[in-house]
């Protein structure tokens, strides 16, 4: 049997161990806490073999292992934060028992009660602002051109197109932040995704995420769909309630 | 894999969120579990495993830029707001017209003492 460690979830404030029986980690192991003067870090067991320092670096480069760990990571994260204050930790953790686990914390205390300070009662979600590729392109013109000034018309024409839609897009995603923004305590605006990780065709000119209370969800949400709704020409997305990733930051 | 049991069942305390379903949008849960959350520096690592993260996430999200300047989507990278590279770019735009002033006004009272 090989060595193992103990892989770090998240560092939970009012979590009652019990709410996670049945729970289960990597490899069907149990989820635990390791609490120290009122934190508790959630935490299970992973093998060195697959957890360790080289096996890591292969394994980080293999997208179905990332994703699995990432996917498993987060389910674990939600079933937390929805029994407790739940700051996230960044994947893969992972430390040699749980007294370096405690070290850890320990080290970390202000800067963890921090943020616990600033994500209690509420909740991240998500606002994307998506615009179809086809409305940045160039209609293919049907005849050939008469000559060089005209190609170079044509050019110039298809690119004017071009950049009054992007302005116009880049003005929405401004709107709908600065909205979305209003009706939260604290927001951050991301990279916009892949398109072969979405899935989707479209070009991503708003990824924002906004930390909202829990009492004003419905007024963050009707006031994004509102901002939907007026502007047909791209596709406004809200998502969430999620665990608050995004703002769970030490400083 | 991704049953959760919601919040502590009917005697639990009433003002807990539930939480919306987790994304199954991979990008979703990727940027934040990679790029966001608590960093702890681990017993393993970390520097080393810094920089294959990056590889993953290069290949992952910086991939798009290039994809959408193919489609003509690249205006972003010029725009200040949204682009730290085009705030270097911006920079540097600016020091090389500096610069190009500078030479402009070193050379001149050469010119005119000829």
């Amino acid at each position: 049997m090989s060595a193992t460690a103990r892989y770090m979830f998240a560092v939970a404030r009012d979590l009652d161990v019990a709410q996670l029986s049945g729970a289960r980690g990597f490899q069907g192991a149990a989820l635990e806490t390791v609490e120290h003067e009122g934190l508790a870090a959630v935490v299970c067991d992973v093998d060195l073999a697959e957890f360790g320092e080289e096996p890591l670096i292969r394994n980080l480069e293999d997208l179905d292992w990332v994703e699995h760990v990432a996917r498993t990571h987060n389910d674990v994260v939600w079933r937390v934060a929805a029994v407790s204050t739940c700051a996230p930790l960044r994947l893969v953790t992972v430390c040699a028992d749980d007294e370096s686990v405690r070290d850890k914390v320990d080290s970390l205390r202000s800067g963890l009660e921090g943020v616990l300070d600033r994500i209690e009662g509420r909740q991240e979600w998500s606002v994307k602002v998506l615009v179809a590729p086809r409305s940045g392109g160039e209609p293919s013109p049907d005849t050939p051109a008469t000559s060089g000034a005209d190609y170079l018309r044509r050019k110039r024409e298809a690119s004017d197109r071009r950049r009054d839609l992007s302005v116009d897009a880049m003005r929405i995603a401004r709107e709908v932040h600065d909205l979305a923004h209003a009706h939260a305590v604290a927001s951050r605006r991301l990279a916009p995704q892949d398109p072969r990780l979405t899935g989707r065709p479209e070009a991503m000119v708003l990824n924002g995420a906004y930390l909202v209370e829990a009492d004003a969800r419905d007024a963050f949400e009707a006031a994004v769909h509102a901002a939907g709704e007026q502007h047909p020409a791209v596709t406004v997305e809200v998502e969430g309630p999620w665990p608050a990733y995004s703002f769970a930051v030490l400083e | 894999m991704s049953e959760r049991t919601m919040a502590p069942a009917r005697g639990g305390p009433p003002d807990r969120p539930v939480y919306g379903p987790a994304p199954s949008n991979l990008a979703d849960v990727l940027e934040r579990v990679l790029d966001k959350g608590i960093v702890i520096a681990g017993d393993i690592q970390v520097n080393l495993l810094d920089i294959e993260l990056l590889t993953v996430k290069i290949r992952l999200l910086v991939v798009s830029v290039d994809k959408a300047a193919e489609l003509g989507i690249d205006w972003w990278r010029t725009d200040p707001m949204l682009s730290s590279e085009a705030k270097d770019r911006e920079l540097a735009n600016e020091n090389e017209r500096l610069r190009a002033r500078l030479r402009e006004l070193e050379s001149a009272p050469s010119e005119n003492g000829q």
